[in-house]
């Protein structure tokens, strides 16, 4: 079999470190700890009044200090999702032993996804905008209104001057910026790329996803997170950020970094769906699987485990296990199928964290549970009821997003 | 050897031109599209004029067989761009072939915010219960993308960069390398940016808008005008298009993407970032600087914007900055922000292929800091080789793009 290593070392891109601040804790110990213990964030929301919703629920990122991660100085204009990326960047560089300096500067960057940005503050800009008309609209929040902030700020508290990008995908944005950051280390325009994404729960923004039927109970049922499960009536939404620190081999190899996974393969590709809805057609997604193989070098018999997309939505999940029943139909031993949004909800950049939970999955070769999966809506091998101990080769991190836009990560043990 | 990736396709529906030809024809005469704007009252704004796309009706650019349901200015301005691209470069109707390795990378703004703002203001009026959420349903500048792809049955990648006033010409560099990592055949790429009720306060709120028309350059320059637009590029390998006899306008040759890392919405005075941007395109298409013979500025006409990147253009160029024509069309088809890089791609290569520099209007005085060619008395007729153009953006996000004139098989003589 045909493998990356065939690739020159500067070709390769490798995980070197990781940052995350999560509804399941902020850094990697904390994270890991509870994420592999398959404790559940999901609570009643606290942050705000849920009163006007038809749900409650949420997975919120609580207890995080920004002051213990940013300056007093830049922590002044920035908003909750700028100190959510920038705390997480600096976790994220810190966990590589990174540290910026006038030397590398110009070569570290970000490639950062967000799916619906600062919603607060564009909320809190609009209300003085249009009730009291433009005099009331304050300078300082404009920049904050924009996606591109916390990137922004995350380079501005951190000094790195490379690459800097934000993407937006809906629930793909994270998956996207990480395919593009390991492009970017393969084309050699940096040495080292922060890459995932981030998301925040508002209470405008909780009450939209309600009206438009996203969140359990869809149905009026028990609201909760059961991905993949019979009773699933909605999904939970959620909050929070994860980075990715990403360099290439020879790079962490001559700074003798230690490497958590590599990076082996991305595909993209998309099914029509209409604006808000999920594709009902699992072709888009296996076409951005396939092509994320492809791209590894590698065949379907080869993936040991995938990190799912699936929420608890009725569709999505739906389409997702379809899709892997036909993907994994003519093999014998089926590859182990998890999702942690039981545990921290939907977040749409959660792409990011999750990307973060792979790869610590694939360094300790253990795959955390589905939480909230009792009774299997499908024939896969899913992760339920403990988490498993297994050597994992080959994973796949899965990106599906309502509009029909999929994304793909292989994540692969560094040999 | 790298694969070669030219544009063969372009659309546009901006403050000067209704379709790419109607553009041209408004560069080279030096149109002015910055007026009076209605598309919401702006009594209580300091200003009132903006470079607003006029008497645009979706249905007459947007057949019949595809639904306006819901449909934001933004994605409605998006969508007609997209198939007047697809139409230019001879792809429309997509055939199934196409259809399964065509992507899509847009540069987002605003998205459906002005819609959004209509909805918001009834919900703070009559309350949560009686306003519609599904005017909603495009509020976020994904929403563009996925609404031409999932129309057009694209199978390829989407994308929607969110860089600010640089996203369309990041959305150009990214879809270049889609299809040069094997993601996609053929990428439409561009940007959309609708004129909104945040995005004019927002710009009126910082003092960075000039209560007439912006004058870059000038040294008595006070702001930006603001505009809207849509422009969308076919970008596919020489290959391909010379395989299907398709006409070429130009080549992107190179981009690079930076970082100021010094404040959110002031570039840096040091102009570094916008240098090392300048740079890293330069690098990334193997050209040196006596290879570009135009400099399409990001310009927006701030007092600070201007002279940075003056600085930066000095300091990359060195004598050279002197010797080639350096000029802001954003004088007239106004600041267009997520959409300008994408914009700005269509002029320098309707610069490239039609054989002109077009020029800065509205300017009246030397600054004896911005002392180079800005191209202030009419467009010129010249014989272009490469095209560079900037798009800096808050955040500290600066993008270059550097296109080069073709001349194989394809090549548009005018």
């Amino acid at each position: 079999m045909s493998e990356h290593r065939d690739f020159p070392d500067n070709r390769r891109v490798v995980i070197t470190g990781l940052g995350m601040a999560t509804p399941l804790g902020t850094g990697r110990e904390e994270f890991s700890r509870r994420l592999f213990q398959g404790e559940s964030a999901v609570d009643a929301v606290q942050a705000f009044d849920t009163g006007a919703a038809a749900s409650h629920l949420g997975a919120e990122v609580r207890d995080f200090q920004p002051r213990d991660f940013i300056s007093i100085k830049n922590l002044r204009r920035m908003d909750r999702l700028s100190m959510l990326a920038t705390a997480s960047a600096r976790l994220a560089l810190s966990d590589a032993g990174i540290a910026v300096t006038a030397e590398n500067r110009d070569r570290v960057g970000i490639l950062f996804g967000t799916a619906f940005g600062a919603t607060d503050v564009t909320v809190q800009f609009e209300d003085a905008l249009l009730a009291q008309g433009p005099g009331a609209a304050n300078p300082i929040l404009v920049p904050n209104t924009v996606m591109n902030a916390p990137a922004g700020y995350a380079s501005i508290e951190l000094g790195f001057r490379g690459v800097n990008v934000t993407v937006t995908h809906f629930a793909v944005s994270a998956e996207t910026a990480v395919a593009y950051a390991a492009s970017e280390i393969r084309r050699g325009t940096a040495d080292v790329m922060l890459a995932g994404g981030a998301d925040i729960l508002s209470k405008f923004y909780y009450e939209a996803l309600s009206k438009f039927r996203g969140l359990s109970p869809d149905d009026g049922g028990p609201e909760g997170a059961h991905p993949f499960d019979e009773r699933r009536n909605g999904y939970v939404a959620g909050e929070g950020c994860g980075l990715l620190c990403l360099e290439s081999l020879a790079c962490a190899r001559e700074r003798g970094a230690k490497i958590c996974c590599e990076i082996t393969g991305a595909g993209l590709g998309s099914s029509p769906a209409p604006p808000t809805a999920w594709p009902r057609d699992p072709e888009g997604f296996c076409r951005a699987f396939l092509r994320a193989l492809k791209q590894a070098r590698i065949d379907v018999a080869d993936v040991s485990a995938v990190m799912a997309a699936a929420n608890g939505s009725r569709v999505l999940d739906a389409v997702e296990a379809a899709a892997y029943e036909g993907l994994f139909a003519s093999r014998a031993v089926r590859p182990w199928v998890t999702s942690i949004k039981g545990a921290l909800g939907e977040s749409f950049s959660g792409g990011g964290i999750r990307a973060c939970a792979l790869a610590l999955s694939v360094e300790r070769g253990c795959l955390p549970l589905t939480v909230g999966l009792e009774r299997p809506a499908a024939p896969l091998n899913f992760v339920a009821g403990k988490k498993v101990k297994t050597h994992l080769k080959h994973t796949v991190l899965s990106g599906i997003s309502f509009g029909g836009a999929c994304a793909c990560l292989v994540f692969s043990r560094c040999e | 050897m790298k694969k070669r990736i030219v544009i063969t396709g372009m659309g546009t529906k901006n403050a000067i031109g209704g379709n790419v030809s109607e553009f041209a024809r408004s560069l080279r005469e030096g149109v002015c599209g910055i007026s009076q704007i209605d598309l919401f009252d702006t009594t209580d704004f300091r200003t009132h004029k903006g470079g607003q796309v006029k008497d645009f009706d979706p249905r007459r650019s947007i057949p019949e067989e595809f639904s306006l349901k819901r449909i934001s200015r933004a994605d409605a301005l998006s969508m007609a761009a997209a198939l007047e691209a697809l139409t230019d470069a001879g792809l429309y109707p997509l055939q199934e072939n196409i259809k399964e390795n065509m992507g899509i990378a847009i540069g987002g703004g605003a998205g459906g915010l002005l819609e959004a703002e209509s909805f918001y203001a009834d919900l703070l009026r009559k309350g949560k219960e009686r306003s519609k959420y599904s005017q909603l349903s495009s509020l976020f500048c994904a929403s563009s993308a996925d609404r031409i792809a999932s129309s057009l049955e694209f199978s390829g990648p989407r994308a929607t960069f969110m860089t600010a006033c640089s996203a369309g010409a990041t959305a150009l560099g990214y879809a270049r390398d889609l299809i040069l990592n094997g993601h996609a055949g053929i990428m439409l790429a561009g940007g959309v940016e609708p004129m909104c009720r945040l995005t004019y306060a927002a710009f009126n709120a910082l003092k960075s808008v000039d209560e007439d028309v912006c004058r870059p350059f000038d040294r008595n320059r006070s702001g930006l005008s603001l505009g809207e637009a849509s422009a969308v590029l076919v970008l596919e390998p020489l290959e391909t298009a010379q395989n299907r006899g398709a006409k070429i306008y130009g080549e992107l040759m190179g981009y690079g993407v930076t970082c100021d890392s010094f404040h959110m919405t002031s570039p840096d005075e040091k102009a570094s970032g916008a240098a090392r941007s300048m740079r890293a395109a330069l690098a990334d298409g193997g050209l040196t600087v006596e290879d570009i013979d135009y400099i399409n500025a990001h310009g927006t006409a701030t007092p600070v914007n201007d002279l940075t990147e003056t600085k930066a253009i000095k300091e990359v160029f060195g004598s050279r900055a002197y010797q080639i024509p350096v000029s802001s069309t954003k004088s007239m088809h106004a600041h267009t922000l997520g959409a300008s890089g994408a914009l700005e791609g269509i002029v320098s290569l309707l610069a490239l292929s039609k054989r002109f520099v077009p020029p800065t209007i509205h300017w009246r005085e030397r600054d004896p800091e911005c002392d180079l060619d800005y191209v202030t008395q009419g467009a010129r007729r010249a014989e272009l080789r490469a095209v560079l153009s900037n798009s800096f953006a808050f955040g500290g996000n600066n993008t270059t793009v550097i296109f080069g004139r073709y001349e194989g098989q394809g090549a548009i003589h005018e």
